[in-house]
């Protein structure tokens, strides 16, 4: 597998929440908007990348018996790091995801990926196939929460394509979540056999 | 020969019934109701039934004939049983938009996308009921009076179900005597001149198609006693511990969508158990749900929730109520 | 490469430590740094939230804050706008745990005599598209809707309670219970208002 390969695996092939279901408690919880998802996305890809660059080097000196110890320390640092830069910075996006950013640390796609893909591999293809996970995460929520918003209020990134009386509530509510969804997959799974 | 050994699972000689026969004996029993919906409720109640119909066959047809390929299935008559009985969930000046939106989910997302009739897991009607009053609260919950062929739709007087003015009322802190007060007599419940969606607002009519279907030997007794009968005993165990906050058993009976869910709804065959003594489970979970939800929840009626809520229940239910095999040990 | 660190105990400790200390020290960096555009950023909001519900003022209402404890857990703050040292209103955070969902919080402005100039709602769990309204129903200003406004209104002399209940504003379509909520919330906000109001005054005289 070369290194582009293991970039755009992430993307659709592989992709963390369409494909492999992975990481599913934020993408129901917080793709009430699209601008929610895509915050949220790119919030997990620096983490992605982050630990898994980290992740990468220092495995060796890790003893087996210690390492999801460790790695869970690491991952924690980064999403501390990101919780706190974006408290600074876009304090409103923050205050919306609330709860959900220190969740980040027991998303099973950012430990999945450490297990699975970083401690046994070397630094650069690590850092690539964090970005691809984390960017095929972020177009997932982003894609998922344009749907609910749109269906939802009308609107899709805050500009309004139709009439919020027209909107269907449960789409930004959880039961919408889940039904949104399920046609995503339904959709995708449908594409790729095609 | 010995005879006995031919019970098994399917009926080998063929009685007559067929899935057609069974639908249209449904829909002759709601005739009453339904009937008795357009006398109170006028045009308004006879647009939206039509319109629930036709969008539901309309949906029915297209998404088999163009999205999964296969064989319309329309003549079954399980679309106009859907769409007559989404009509009875929906209030008389309910937008056609929002009733074309309610059929698209109820055929599409809970009939077609399990692979139609058959293998539903939620009663249709009542996923596209549930998907609306969640969806559009506002409109589900504004019920127009019913005033027959005057009822005004345009500037829409609105009018409070019993239960809704129970709710609201308690939350305030009034007494449940002083609200009482404000409520139509039982026997106006009864005979159907209160707020409400259109098939909930007449319980006489509603009971008639119950005799009619059990005579007919459409469905058991099993569903819908067990359904009235718990509801009757939990709600009067409640109002005998404390009368002053709940209601009574022919109030919880009479008003809002029971006798409509235990009678059409739960009965529905493709999403309620098998064997009698799953039907007779099922029911009771029904009714004490319904209870629960409407006493205790957030919002006045629980019967849609409750029934869907066991129809998830029914694959368990079917598991663990198996009648023995002849013949086999008991362990 | 090398191998594998044994799992030995003086090696897990060891690298546990390590792990910890350097992730402490990057988080008390990043801390440090984040520290004043987060406090920033908060003072921002509040104070955004104040100038959204009072008149133009050029004093800094936060500094001027003061705070009254109505029960055990639960605090009304008093925000006193001023333009060139004179009062021209006042923003209160006032709530009610009465909501459908709990507490509703909301930043209410009031003009000296007690006239609402504006409100805003801060935080809020009520059902999107019922009581969620609240936020731009009682702010209308299409004339038909009159009676759904609080805006430019008295609590000391309109009735802040629901038409439904007999009072001067109309309940939001549906939702009655974060209706009342929100008068509930204001009505907290004024009645504390003109209590200390009258305090202050004697107190600056």
């Amino acid at each position: 597998m070369n290194n582009l390969q293991t970039f755009t695996k992430g993307l659709i092939k592989e992709n963390p929440i369409f494909v492999l279901l992975l990481g599913m408690c934020p993408t129901l919880g917080v793709t009430s908007s699209a601008i929610n998802g895509l915050g949220m996305g790119l919030a997990t890809c620096f983490v992605l990348i982050m630990s898994n660059m980290v992740i990468s080097m220092v495995s060796n000196q890790i003893p087996d018996k210690v390492k999801i110890p460790s790695f869970i320390v690491i991952i924690a640092t980064f999403v501390t790091v990101i919780s706190f830069l974006m408290e600074a910075y876009t304090p409103a996006l923050h205050a919306q995801l609330g709860v959900f950013i220190p969740l980040i640390v027991v998303n099973c796609i950012v430990l999945g990926r450490a297990e699975a893909f970083a401690s046994k591999n070397k630094v650069i293809p690590s850092i690539l196939d964090g970005a691809g996970m984390g960017l095929g995460f972020s177009i997932a929520l982003t894609l998922l929460g344009s749907v609910r918003e749109l269906l939802g209020s009308g609107k899709v990134f805050g500009i309004t394509l139709f009439n919020d009386t027209y909107g269907m509530l449960i789409f930004v509510l959880a039961p919408g979540a889940f039904i949104a969804l399920g046609y995503l997959i339904a959709i995708i799974n449908r594409i790729k056999k095609a | 020969m010995n005879t006995k050994v031919l019970v098994a699972p399917s009926p080998h000689i063929h009685s007559g019934d067929s899935i057609q026969k069974n639908m249209y004996g449904v829909v002759f029993a709601m005739l009453p109701a339904l009937l008795l919906s357009f006398y109170y409720f006028g045009l308004g109640s006879i647009i939206v039934t039509l319109t629930a119909v036709a969008s539901c066959y309309f949906f029915e047809f297209s998404i088999q004939k163009y999205l999964l390929k296969v064989e319309p299935t329309i003549n079954d008559g399980s679309a106009l049983i859907t769409g007559i009985l989404l009509a009875f969930n929906m209030p008389a000046n309910l937008p056609i938009w929002i009733i074309i939106i309610g059929a698209l989910v109820a055929i599409g997302i809970g009939k077609m996308t399990y692979g139609g009739l058959g293998n539903n897991l939620f009663n249709p009607a009542l996923v596209g009921r549930v998907f609306l009053l969640i969806s559009f609260p506002v409109q589900m919950t504004s019920w127009p009076k019913a005033l027959g062929f005057n009822t005004s739709y345009i500037d829409a007087e609105t009018a409070a179900t019993p239960l809704a003015i129970i709710k609201e009322g308690l939350n305030k802190g009034d007494s449940l005597t002083d609200l009482m007060a404000q409520l139509p007599s039982k026997m106006d419940m009864f005979l159907g001149s209160t707020g409400g969606s259109l098939g909930e607002v007449a319980g006489a009519a509603l009971v008639l198609g119950l005799i009619y279907m059990l005579v007919k030997k459409i469905i058991s007794w099993h569903i819908p006693v067990a359904i009235i009968a718990t509801v009757a005993i939990f709600s009067g165990i409640l109002n005998m511990a404390n009368p002053e906050a709940y209601a009574g058993p022919a109030f919880h009976i009479l008003s809002g969508g029971l006798l409509l869910g235990a009678i059409f709804m739960a009965t529905d065959y493709v999403t309620s158990p098998m064997s009698n003594k799953g039907k007779l489970i099922y029911g009771i979970g029904i009714g004490l749900l319904t209870v629960v939800i409407r006493v205790f929840g957030a919002y006045p009626e629980g019967v849609s929730f409750a029934i869907l809520i066991m129809n998830a229940f029914v694959p368990l239910i079917n598991i663990s109520s198996k009648p023995k095999r002849f013949g086999e040990k008991r362990k | 490469m090398a191998g594998k660190k044994e799992s030995t105990f003086i090696n897990m400790v060891l690298v546990l430590f390590i792990i910890t200390l350097i992730s402490g020290v990057a988080l008390g960096g990043f801390y440090e740094l984040t520290k004043e555009p987060i406090a920033a950023a908060k003072l921002a909001k509040k104070l955004n939230a104040i100038k959204e519900v009072v008149p133009e003022f050029n004093n800094n209402p936060s500094d001027e804050v003061y705070k009254v404890g109505i029960n055990a857990t639960d605090t009304l703050e008093f925000y006193p706008a001023k333009m060139d040292n004179k009062l021209v209103g006042t923003a209160v955070k006032t709530f009610t745990n009465k909501g459908f969902a709990g507490y509703i919080w909301v930043m209410v402005g009031f003009l000296p005599d007690g006239t609402i100039n504006n409100y805003s709602i801060l935080d809020h769990k009520e059902t999107p598209g019922l009581g969620s309204k609240m936020g731009a129903w009682f702010k209308q200003t299409d004339p038909a809707k009159e009676k759904s406004s609080v805006i430019n209104k008295n609590p000391g002399k309109t009735k802040f309670i629901v038409s439904k209940d007999g009072g001067d504003i109309d309940a939001i379509t549906a939702a009655t219970i974060s209706s009342r909520a929100f008068m509930d919330a204001i009505q907290t906000g004024y009645n504390e208002y003109i209590k200390n109001k009258t305090k202050e005054d004697i107190s600056h005289e």
